[in-house]
């Protein structure tokens, strides 16, 4: 009998080679082992050769192949109340080739039962304690008839990763393992790769599950989602970009437009822009985020080019990545010295804004982010500076928009002050600073604290934000970025965004009155 | 000096619709083409919603008119057109075809007594493509500032409104954002800029103007100026008694048809008094409305005989037998038209005391106001008017001439010219 090692070699080299090869080395050197040698050859085999380069969906179904051979089978479960073991798989979704997320129930009689997960190359995970567990009545009215109580916490839902890529959909299979010795197994639904549904399903777990602050957000929601943002981001290359009329070449300041689905938007920006000559003499970039429209933008791109004549830039990445990556995009075409961050569904006033914003920077000591005051269409205050709120009895601190809902002239909101924090929907910032602090974060899903993050980064790296109330522009708050799921996306990105800053934040309010405007020095 | 070229754009075209603002149009550009030293050119919007087939040819939406080489028809989609915002979604309208036919005629002046159909964003163009040109922009009605077809009247219970605004209007339509009517308002104000001279032919449609921000500096009350029709209607045979009141115009809701019906029902049995409608356009109002016209007029078929439409030069014919003119719209009106009609023929008017009608009828010295919108108070009214020969030839003399097309022509053209100074003016400072 071979020993796992050569063993392992020969079966390495066999993978690359014909595969009838494979097959019959499997059957005449391997079959026979000990399930044991068998399970720990198979997953030091998946570990081995699911992580080195060049993995391929065609590798993943020879390894699956092979898993088939040598995995020793458990009984297949069949759900019914009189069987002591009860096990299945809702949803495996491939957040990633490494990360995934899982939901199912078991029930096993004396409790304690061990959930694994094995890959279809062969990976095996066990889901252990870390699973959040929790009850589901469902299972429990299942379960009784019986008339034994126990434990309740039957649902399971967990993110896991895998020592190697997995890379094929179907043939995941899970095992449960009671304390008593009995064991079965599951094949599990097709893996779902599919961004969007992940994210509202992981969304979803969090909030069936909360508070937002619990076990599940902290040990496997902010870990998923994280990745899921990372993989979201990392597809989305740029693959052209379109240049209409002449640009200027070394433009003071670049100004930057997400496009999110109301491309009308386009065509209000560029008619007001066009009356304003310090917009001619900005780098104006659109990046298109909702890449289905790309043809759409470019023909309405090409016409309202034609009637305003105001030079722009349209980027188109391969795929949308929400708001901080599509103003990752425009960052990496700008050619100004400052960057303009601006939404869509912000229209300016009058003139003049662009220069006053320019002209404040440059007189500051160090400013961070510069934001403006800007106003809803009923002239009321959308935006004078941001500020941190703490939710009451919680840890939890919210983004707060100071004097919010007031007159425009409302006098606090008149002066010029450092503010914990601005909004990004028009905010300006100087590319070496934005770019020493690493620029927006790409952690959280689809806009809502990226532009807080971003100003908090800066207060860290000892600049201060200011507001200045003398450009002033409308936004028609939430009409650009509208999301489903709205509320369960906002809640998640709050929780993160406390987590990962509460004790700068904590230390800014202790300094910060957000109610009275600041003294003028 | 060269010939001053003035470029007229109207939203239709009288032969094709007819209209206040479209017969007026046309009048206009006739009385400038025969001034001395003026080479107008009359562009008239037509498109599907108004002839049967595609007027034009292929690659162009321009084409002549009747052999007059001063008037061209310029086709739009009606389709292509944005109700809302007020612009053509067919942006090669703008960027080719209109900047060709700009190109083409390089008008000293464009004044437009339209954009509807064309749509707004016509102005900036001008202004891109001819930087030195003056525009003018008469204001017809209240479109730009209301998407309620520009009547200014609430939705719910037909109230009239003096003031546009975001959340009013998203009040009117629950369907569309505030932000929405922000958009659109900020959109018709952004290519608004570029005009140079704004006229209201009333001075309440010029108040209403500058509420919703056009500086009173940029808008001024010009009156239409009408061509005195070649004959005029004598006196009605009848005079002892008054009792003949005549409708002229679209039978519709906003023109107060209801309102005239439910006043003829409430008269006082003994009332002689009698009214001629001279309806157009009923078979474009809704089949409820067309239905519940026919009964009501059925009904009332002592007093009320329905007439059907007119052609403008039958208007003397039509006036002889009358011995009122009655207007009364449930909205503000901008000018009618009807009311220098009926001057021109010595006719006083009966009409509701809001908006364009009560600048232009005296109560008391030219006409008699009631209430709008309220039947009691036309009732009230009719009785008393037609009940009195004396008050009748009182109103009578107290008619003034309509404002002559030649006065108007001949401030038109000194407010002209002063735009245009002040362009180069503004050029030579910048």
């Amino acid at each position: 009998m071979p020993r796992t090692t050569v063993a392992e070699k020969r079966l390495r080299k066999a993978l690359d080679a014909d595969e009838n090869e494979l097959k019959a080395l499997l059957r005449d050197e391997f079959a026979g082992l000990e399930a044991e040698q068998r399970a720990e050859l198979l997953q030091r085999l998946a570990k081995s050769a699911g992580s080195r380069k060049g993995g391929s969906p065609g590798l993943s179904a020879r390894l699956f192949g092979v898993r088939e051979v040598l995995r020793e089978r458990l009984p297949i479960c069949v759900v019914d109340e009189r069987q002591p073991i009860g096990l299945a798989v809702e949803a495996i979704l491939a957040i990633d080739e490494r990360s995934f997320w899982i939901n199912g129930w078991a029930r096993d009689e004396e409790g304690g039962g061990k959930i694994a997960v094995v890959s279809p190359e062969g990976c095996r995970v066990e889901l252990g304690e870390r699973a959040f567990r929790y009850e589901r009545s469902d299972v429990v009215q299942f379960y009784a008839g019986l008339g034994r109580a126990g434990d309740r916490e039957h649902g399971f839902t967990a993110f896991f990763e895998l020592p190697a890529a997995s890379r094929l959909a179907s043939g995941w299979v899970v095992e449960l393992h009671a304390a008593g010795g009995a064991a079965v197994e599951v094949q599990c639904p097709p893996a779902n790769t599919d961004p969007q549904t992940i994210r509202a399903t992981i969304l979803g777990e969090l909030d069936n599950h909360g508070p937002l602050s619990g076990p599940l957000a902290a040990e496997h929601g902010r870990h998923a989602l994280s990745r899921l943002q990372e993989r979201i981001v990392g597809e989305a290359e740029i693959d052209s970009v379109d240049v209409y009329g002449e640009p200027p070449e070394a433009p003071e300041v670049s100004v930057i437009v997400p496009l999110y689905r109301r491309l009308d938007f386009l065509e209000h920006q560029l008619l007001h822009f066009s009356t304003d000559p310090e917009l001619a003499e900005a780098e104006l970039v659109y990046v298109l985020d909702s890449v289905e429209q790309r043809e759409e933008l470019a023909s309405r791109a090409r016409e309202l080019f034609a009637l305003y004549q105001l030079p722009f830039k349209v980027v188109n990445p391969t795929a949308g990545s929400g708001y901080a990556g599509a103003n990752r995009h425009g960052v990496a075409v700008a050619s100004g010295r400052k960057l303009l961050l601006l939404n869509s569904d912000v229209i300016p006033d009058r003139p003049g804004w662009l220069g006053e914003m320019c002209r404040f920077y440059d007189a500051g000591e160090r400013i961070g982010a510069l934001g403006a005051k800007l106003l809803y269409e009923d002239d009321s205050l959308q935006h004078a500076g941001l500020y941190f709120h703490r939710l009451p009895g919680t840890e939890v601190w919210e983004n707060a928009h100071r004097f919010k809902g007031l007159h425009r002239s409302f006098p606090a909101a008149a002066v010029a002050q450092p503010v914990p924090a601005v909004t990004a929907a028009c905010a300006l910032v100087d590319r070496e600073r934005y770019e020493e602090v690493g620029g927006m974060p790409l952690h959280y899903v689809q806009g809502d604290y990226e532009d807080s993050e971003l100003c908090l980064r800066l207060a860290d790296a000892g600049y201060e934000n200011w507001y200045l109330p003398a450009a002033e522009l409308y936004h028609l708050e939430g009409q650009s970025y509208l999301a489903e799921a709205r509320r369960s996306l906002s809640d998640y990105n709050m929780w993160l965004h406390a987590e990962l800053w509460g004790e700068t934040i904590t230390a800014t309010m202790e300094r910060f009155d957000p109610h009275v405007a600041a003294v003028a020095a | 000096m060269s010939d001053l070229r003035v470029l007229y754009v109207a939203h239709n075209h009288p032969t094709l619709h007819p209209g206040g603002a479209e017969a007026y149009a046309l009048e206009l550009y006739e009385a400038m083409r025969d001034e001395a030293g003026i080479e107008p050119v009359l562009l008239a919007r037509i498109g599907s919603n108004v002839a049967r087939r595609r007027v034009g040819h292929p690659g162009t939406p321009f084409s002549a008119v009747n052999g007059d080489p001063g008037q061209h028809f310029v086709f739009t989609e009606t389709e292509h057109f944005d109700f809302f915002t007020l612009t053509s979604r067919d942006k090669a309208l703008y960027s080719r075809h209109l900047t060709d036919f700009l190109l083409a005629h390089r008008p000293d002046v464009v004044h437009l007594q339209h954009t509807h159909f064309i749509g707004v964003d016509l102005l900036s163009q001008i202004r891109r493509v001819l930087p030195e040109a003056a525009i003018v922009y008469t204001l017809h009605e209240f479109l730009p500032i209301c998407h309620r077809d520009g009547q200014m009247l609430r939705t719910s219970g037909d109230e009239l409104c003096a003031e546009a605004s975001p959340r009013r209007c998203n009040e009117c339509f629950p369907e569309l954002s505030p932000q929405a009517f922000f958009l659109r308002e900020r959109f018709v104000k952004g290519h608004f800029a570029n005009v140079d001279r704004f006229l209201a032919p009333s001075a309440q449609l010029m108040e209403k103007y500058v509420r919703w921000g056009i500086a009173e500096d940029r808008i001024e009350v010009e009156e239409y100026g009408r061509l005195a029709p070649a004959q005029r209607a004598g006196a009605p045979a009848q005079t002892r008694s008054p009792t003949n009141i005549g409708f002229f115009g679209q039978l519709s809701r906003f023109k107060g048809a209801e309102v005239m019906l439910d006043a003829m029902a409430m008269l006082e049995p003994e009332t002689d008094a009698h009214l001629w409608l001279h309806g157009a356009n009923l078979e474009l109002q809704t089949e409820e409305f067309q239905e519940e016209f026919a009964a009501r007029s059925a009904e009332l078929r002592d007093r009320v005989t329905f007439r059907g439409p007119y052609d403008h030069d039958e208007l003397p014919r039509l006036m002889e037998d009358l011995h009122w003119a009655i207007i009364p719209s449930i909205w503000w009106e901008n000018s009618p038209l009807v009311i220098q009609e009926a001057f021109f023929h010595r006719r006083p008017i009966i009409c509701s005391d809001v908006g364009g009608m009560a600048e232009k009828v005296r109560d008391g010295i030219d006409g008699i106001h009631f209430r709008a919108g309220d039947a009691w108070s036309l009732a009230r009214t009719i009785e008393r008017a037609t009940g009195s020969a004396r008050l009748w030839q009182k109103l009578r003399d107290g008619i003034r001439e309509p404002y002559a097309m030649d006065d108007h022509v001949e401030r038109l053209l000194e407010l002209y010219t002063e735009t245009i100074d002040s362009r180069k003016a503004v050029a030579v400072s910048a």
